[in-house]
């Protein structure tokens, strides 16, 4: 043991940074509002033991908690699958030997640095105003365009599309299996006369499978987490008819708007539970449709 | 050879060094045995000018003491205090508003200021309404900065090009949501812009008109008071501005529901010709555009039974992080006392509550303060008397029915069916709170 330390000594110095931070400000506060979750909690009194009462009420009586999931759900299904689309063809049209291709990625890798920022989200607000940009462009073609922040049946897409344009991540991710993949298969494949849709499904989706799933695994994450984005544009509220009250939105709002922190808290734990939910469901479903190259059998 | 040789380690160091000094100037840190007194406030630009403008004032005059000041719009402004109670580092001087101050004292973030009245704190001029607005339970513990009411803002040139004029077809002080369906309608036809906002999502509209048909917002018991009749009349009478084309489309409002930005109201963006405030927002929402604003009351039913309220627009409080009281309590004496500092800030927080303050600023007031003083000089004897502080919930209850009114401004739903919905759940959000 004491030989252990002595040898591992300058490792853990070193790593002690981030050990004291994971510790003091990520399990700390985690392990705290677990226990929060069991009580009624308003900041200013100290927390009081209600048992399971938060989670009674959420999943009996809590129709906006519903309603929250409701749209978190939908913008996971919808954006995930368009992002990553999205990022797979710019990143086969990239593949082709572009020139200049450093700027190229550069270019499209700029909206995820900026996509998350509030800057964005209330440059959003304006293209997407009655009376901005988008809507003055589909004026052009004589369209009057709708009111696509305070129409409920619209607000939802103008997130959806703001979270594939943020494509650029797992573009660079594709980019890189896109390289990895063996030239000579392709050109085996032109020889048997087979065509770029043939190619596509038989090369390029099988062996780049465990990319897709690496990605498809960290931007569900990132959609259930998404909270920037819709706090800015529905004004912090889930507005317009709740339609924007993605699970985090209401989560902030229960927390600070009307100061119940032990809900809260236990909305933040039944996040964290759908979360490893579905990325287990991944996982299960991934024995299916993603081999390594590694692989035996 | 080591990595870190010598001069990469000073460089390091001085870097250290120098953002350690950036870092001190941003805090408006004080060094030594300077005192140092946060004083944090939700604003405006200009309201903000105006304070941080007072501080330096206070600074010079008061070696050995450092004011820094700390600003937020509305919205956010309790969400950050809210983390700074949880962190037991709240600023020594904070603004409260009249509703959400109790719930602090009740929970004891705020602490009474009898020990130092007479002493560090002045308040033998204060008026005596503001001193029993903060006052709880025999202790004193809120320092009332200005009186406030509810305020319609009208653009007077679009107003005039339309005719509509003031003494001769338009009572400010006095007129029915008849009149304002038809002089809103008179301004669309003569210069194309909406006569009026659609208050359809405004909550202070609507606890007005509550007032007005007689019942309460909040009954002794605690329970709601508006019955489904009011909400549906209320909603009924905005429905049909809107549908004689006396406010922007229902949509537009619809997207402006519970917004609370100045910059964002229908008369500063010019999309339509009047706006509902707080009187003491008027200063801020004319520092935002050119054309000079009116102030009338909120319009009302045939029978006039006034709804607005005249209560304290803000108070300054000391907080329970407070580490030198005597010294924020002086400050906050001064920040309501001091003739040079209160001349700085005007008339922007409300009407002062003290007289000598209020007589010094006669001579001096600018366009928009002048306005403020006649429309408060109008409405004495026109409101209603000051209720109890709403009960824990309200502040839910507000947003609830911001979000269901979106539905009657989208026309998704009727009105009966979105007031009993909207009845429903202000009726459970209560008996949870």
């Amino acid at each position: 043991m004491e030989k252990f330390f002595r040898r591992n000594f300058a490792g853990y110095a070193f790593l002690a940074p981030w050990l004291i931070g994971f510790f003091l400000l990520a399990l700390g506060p985690i392990v705290a509002s677990l226990y929060l979750s069991f009580t009624k909690y308003n900041i200013v009194r100290p927390p009081q033991w209600i048992g399971l009462d938060n989670y009674f009420y959420m999943f009996q009586f809590d129709d906006r908690f519903k309603k929250a999931l409701q749209v978190t759900f939908t913008f996971v299904v919808i954006s995930v699958p368009a992002k990553l689309i999205f990022a797979l063809a710019v990143a086969m049209a990239l593949d082709k030997g572009v020139r200049a291709i450093g700027w190229y990625r550069a270019l499209f890798y700029l909206p995820s640095i900026l996509g998350g920022s509030i800057a964005v989200a209330i440059l959003w607000r304006q293209l997407f105003d009655y009376n901005g940009v988008i809507n003055a462009v589909v004026r052009w073609f004589g369209i009057d365009g709708p009111y696509w922040l305070s129409d409920p049946r619209y607000s939802l897409w103008t997130l959806i599309v703001l979270a594939a344009w943020q494509f650029g991540s797992p573009m660079l991710i594709f980019l890189a299996g896109l390289r990895a993949i063996p030239n000579d298969l392709y050109e085996a494949a032109e020889i048997d006369a087979a065509g770029p849709v043939r190619k596509f499904f038989a090369i390029t989706v099988p062996l780049l499978a465990p990319v897709i799933f690496f990605n498809l695994v960290l931007q569900m994450i990132e959609a259930f987490k998404s909270f920037s984005g819709a706090f800015v544009i529905s004004g912090g509220a889930g507005a317009p008819l709740d339609s924007l009250l993605f699970f985090t939105v209401y989560l902030y709002n229960e927390a600070f708007q009307f100061l119940r922190m032990g809900y809260a808290s236990a909305l933040a734990w039944v996040l964290l539970l759908i979360i490893a939910l579905f990325t287990a469901i991944a996982f299960w479903t991934s024995k299916y449709w993603v081999h390594y190259e590694n692989e035996r059998g | 050879m080591s990595i870190l040789n010598r001069r990469r380690f000073m460089t390091g160091a001085a870097g250290t060094a120098g953002s350690l000094a950036v870092l001190a100037a941003f805090g408006g840190r004080a060094f030594a045995q300077d005192i140092a007194i946060r004083h944090f406030w939700w604003g405006n630009p200009e309201r903000d000018k105006r304070t941080f403008a007072v501080i330096d004032l206070y600074n010079q005059k008061n070696p050995g003491t450092v004011v820094s000041g700390e600003s937020l719009g509305f919205a956010d402004y309790f969400t950050k205090l809210t983390t700074q109670i949880a962190g037991g580092n709240m600023p020594d001087v904070i603004q409260q508003g009249y509703g959400v101050l109790f719930e602090y004292i009740a929970n004891g973030a705020v602490v009474p200021l009898d020990d130092y009245v007479g002493k560090s704190l002045d308040i033998s001029k204060m008026d005596e309404s503001a001193i029993q607005a903060g006052t709880v339970d025999g202790k004193f513990y809120a320092l009332s900065i200005g009186a406030n009411s509810h305020m319609a803002m009208y653009n007077t040139r679009l107003y005039e090009e339309a005719g509509i004029k003031v003494g001769e077809n338009f009572d400010p002080y006095g007129y029915t949501y008849d009149d304002l369906k038809r002089i809103a309608v008179e301004i669309k036809n003569a210069t194309g812009v909406p006569g009026t906002d659609d208050n359809t999502a405004d909550y202070q509209n609507f606890s007005d008109f509550t007032v007005q048909k007689g019942a309460n917002l909040y009954n002794e018991d605690g329970s709601f008071g508006p019955t489904q009749e009011i909400v549906e009349e209320y909603w009924s009478i905005w429905a049909g501005i809107r549908d004689a084309g006396g406010t922007p489309p229902g949509p537009e409002s619809a997207g402006l529901a519970g917004v609370s930005e100045l910059s964002q109201l229908g008369v500063v963006t010019g999309k339509s010709a009047t706006s509902y405030l707080w009187s003491n927002q008027l200063v801020g929402a004319q520092g935002l555009m050119q054309d000079p604003l009116g102030a009338a009351m909120y319009p009302n039913t045939p029978e006039m039974i006034p709804g607005s309220v005249i209560q304290p627009s803000q108070f300054v409080c000391l907080s329970r992080d407070s580490s030198n009281p005597e010294a924020a309590t002086a400050y906050m004496s001064a920040f309501v006392n001091d003739p040079e500092m209160t001349a700085v800030l005007g008339l922007e927080r409300g009407i002062p509550s003290n007289s000598d303050v209020r007589a010094a600023l006669q001579s001096s007031l600018t366009p928009p303060e002048a306005v403020s003083v006649a429309f408060f000089d109008a409405i004495q004897g026109k409101t209603a008397p000051l209720t109890a502080p709403p009960p824990s919930g309200s502040a839910e209850v507000e947003q609830t029915f911001e979000r269901v009114a979106v539905s009657v401004l989208l026309g998704e739903r009727s009105i009966p069916e979105v007031a009993s919905d909207f009845l429903a759940q202000a009726k459970a959000i209560l008996a949870r709170a």
